[in-house]
């Protein structure tokens, strides 16, 4: 959509009020409120509003190809800039997996056609993911690939994954691991606590997440390859973060946003919609992870969004399917549950979903100035968001927020040349 | 008190509800000294069992309880049916649903599956023991055997011993004994006990401790020996030697007058040893008999939404 767009009185993260004018996709000038004199095809009256550059999420599942009838990606990117994400890294878990240059060249394809937001694609570590094989690193990196990840998939095998890092160690390639020990965890649904007790559910401790954390990390320093921990969920995984990253400049780490939020006990009476990977856990730990937020010791809020069929998700906590959809809600979750709390500032917010997750694709962050391209969102803190299976974008609809309000609302989306009002 | 569809578990009971199962049954099993030991109360209605789980005890228990209620009783037989096809559990229980059957008593592996199951049906489900979750007929049986030998429960002891993590039976009997005012205790390898802090019930780690405890009950639970992946114990013979009901253990619960308890079927010489099978305060075929009795009083209050 090529046009003018004028956002007056808007409230910057550092709390300034500005006027931005927008044509053809550029920002022509931001001014004080009140200096812009132009007219515009679309004028917004931003008083009370939030102005943030657009997030970007390193950890999404679209599905497609080969899951659609979970996800797609038209869907699955509409729901991200319904979110307030104008970027997003894809898990290679399509069906067949991304784990060689074809794969995502036919990946790639589609989006051409159907992403409204930028996707930057990764690739499997293995072949398959199967855990076996090391993938064609050198050709996945050629096609823009920068995360090597298996997905939710821990790896298993220390001896295949220290011969990949050395291998890799020369590609300028970023590996994305979740700590785990499998053997500890295989017949896990939740975290071990009351709830699983009642239950009558195996959990997964974290130690498991701990000691696996702890393997990757030193096998990362070993090799001196760059690695990103995928979904931290314990205080413990906080403590190891704290220790090694004063160490190595080469290690980040992300948090799912429903572990900022849920704990285990939000389980009830087995809702599936609550069975994450790793588990959601106890009260100190979602406390442990918003702190380790703010200090950077985590570097990015991600969504690990995770399309499930309904009737997948009907079937009995152990037999369902993991995972939660997060794009759609990402920005009201975060307004609601983090900034309108007190718990974290909007500038925190910037850093940890926008700043780093767009460093750690080699992205510059984003400039709202003069002669830049647009790419910010319009944030409403009054007004509220109604999730309902019609107001969701994404093909799914396994959200715990479902039938629920949050406080705050994506009022507009300024991506390119795409201007998107809700 | 409102009409209840299903009996899934313990802890979503009334006070009320819980009086009126067990007051029932006593007047149930009084059925069984007759030589007609049948009434015509669910005459003309129909209870499928649907167990995904070997059991020939629970399932029998459940099928005399329904046809001494003069309802018509049939089994699906999972282990030949669809099922083994591959066929998901919601389609099973719509075509169960299309057959418009009144009760479906259901077993399964996985715990929280007659959840599942409760909410695409209008029969009414009772779970008959799903994965570690929860047994409530099993608990109020034994809860209306103990009644029957202390005719106030109240701050009575019960040690229970053995597999309590994969136990449902465990968790069930647990939850109502401790509404009914009695203290519970747990006894086992550190392996098979859950922590004090998830279960809320005290642990104690051997024998003398625990009958320093002073209970009036020893609840033993079934070991499981055949796991899969990495033992919980070594041995049977060790688990025996710890764990088990020993001749001279026999002796102790002899000497004090306690009572044995056991959901079977009985392992003997791991759990318990041959004499304690033959000791007169032992429990056993009383909670079977009382089996029956408690699931009749089980399908006699609940209300299906049955459309007729």
């Amino acid at each position: 959509m090529n046009t003018s767009l004028l956002i007056r009185n808007a409230q910057t993260v550092d709390e300034k009020r500005i006027d931005v004018f927008v044509k053809d996709g550029v920002i022509v000038q931001i001014g004080e409120v009140g200096s812009l004199s132009s007219t515009a095809e679309v004028e917004i009256d931003a008083s009370g509003m939030v102005l943030l550059p657009g997030l970007f999420d390193v950890h999404a599942h679209l599905c497609q190809p080969g899951g659609e009838d979970k996800e797609r990606i038209s869907t699955a990117t509409a729901a991200a800039l319904h979110g307030g994400i104008t970027g997003l890294m894809a898990m290679p878990d399509t069906a067949p997996v991304m784990d060689n240059a074809a794969q995502i060249t036919t990946f790639m394809e589609i989006c051409r056609t159907d992403a409204q937001v930028e996707v930057i694609p990764s690739g499997c570590l293995t072949k398959g993911s199967e855990g076996e094989e090391q993938a064609s690193y050198d050709s996945l990196r050629a096609k823009g690939v920068r995360f090597i990840t298996d997905g939710d998939r821990a790896p298993d095998n220390m001896l295949l994954l220290y011969r990949a890092m050395q291998y890799a160690s020369n590609l300028n390639l970023t590996f994305a691991l979740r700590g785990d020990v499998p053997a500890l965890t295989a017949k896990a649904t939740m975290h071990p606590g009351t709830t699983s007790y009642y239950l009558g559910l195996t959990g997964a401790p974290a130690c498991a997440e701990e000691i696996g954390m702890e393997a990757i990390i030193r096998l990362s320093a070993e090799t001196g390859n760059a690695l990103h921990v995928q979904t931290v969920s314990t205080s413990g995984s906080v403590d190891i973060l704290r220790r090694c990253k004063s160490e190595s400049a080469s290690l980040s780490a992300e948090v799912a946003l429903h572990h900022l939020i849920f704990t285990h006990e939000d389980v009830g009476r087995y809702d599936t919609n609550y069975k994450t990977v790793p588990p959601l856990r106890d009260r100190a730990d979602v406390d442990a992870l918003i702190d380790a937020v703010n200090d950077g010791v985590i570097d990015c809020i991600v969504s690990d969004h995770t399309p499930c069929t309904a009737f997948s998700k009907l079937q009995d906590f152990i037999t369902a399917p993991q995972g939660m959809i997060g794009l759609d809600t990402y920005l009201p979750a975060i307004y609601h549950y983090l900034v309108s709390t007190g718990k974290m500032s909007w500038a925190t917010v910037v850093r940890a979903c926008s700043e780093s997750p767009r460093r750690l694709m080699g992205l510059a962050p984003i400039d709202l100035a003069d002669g830049q391209p647009a790419n910010f969102v319009l944030f409403n803190p009054a007004a509220q968001t109604e999730v309902t299976p019609q107001s969701l974008r994404s093909r799914a609809s396994n959200t715990p927020f479902l039938g629920k309000t949050l406080k705050g609302k994506v009022e507009l989306v300024a991506f390119g040349d795409k201007v998107c009002l809700f | 008190m409102t009409p209840r569809k299903d009996l899934l578990n313990i802890s979503s009971l009334t006070d009320e509800e819980i009086h009126t199962l067990l007051e029932s049954a006593g007047p149930m099993k009084e059925l069984f000294t007759k030589s007609v030991k049948k009434v015509p109360a669910l005459k003309g209605k129909s209870v499928l069992t649907l167990f995904y789980e070997p059991s020939t005890r629970t399932r029998s228990s459940f099928e005399l309880a329904a046809e001494r209620l003069s309802a018509d009783v049939t089994n699906f037989t999972v282990s030949t049916s669809s099922v083994v096809k591959g066929e998901s559990v919601q389609d099973t229980i719509a075509t169960l649903q299309s057959m418009k059957v009144d009760y479906v008593i259901v077993r399964h592996h996985n715990s929280g599956l007659p959840n599942v199951i409760a909410r695409h049906t209008t029969a009414s489900v009772v779970n008959a023991g799903d994965g570690a979750h929860a047994h409530p007929s099993q608990a109020l049986l034994d809860s209306f055997t103990i009644k029957e030998v202390f005719p106030d429960v109240r701050g009575r002891r019960v040690l229970i011993v053995g597999d309590i993590l994969h136990s449902r039976v465990a968790r069930s009997t647990s939850i109502l004994m401790k509404r009914l005012g009695m203290e519970v205790a747990y006894l086992g390898p550190g392996s098979l006990v859950p922590r004090t802090e998830h279960s809320g019930i005290p642990r104690f780690s051997d024998f003398n401790e625990a009958f320093n405890w002073k209970p009036d009950v020893v609840y033993l639970l079934r070991v499981q020996k055949e796991r899969q992946d990495a033992p919980f114990f070594p041995s049977a013979r060790e688990y025996h030697k710890i764990y088990g009901v020993t001749e001279e253990r026999l002796k102790r619960i002899s000497d004090e007058g306690l009572y044995i308890m056991h959901p079977g079927p009985v392992n003997r010489g791991v759990e318990i040893c041959d004499l304690a099978m033959d000791y007169e305060r032992c429990l056993i075929n009383q909670q079977v008999e009382n089996g029956i009795a408690c699931r009749m009083s089980i399908l006699y209050h609940l209300t299906p939404q049955t459309q007729h």
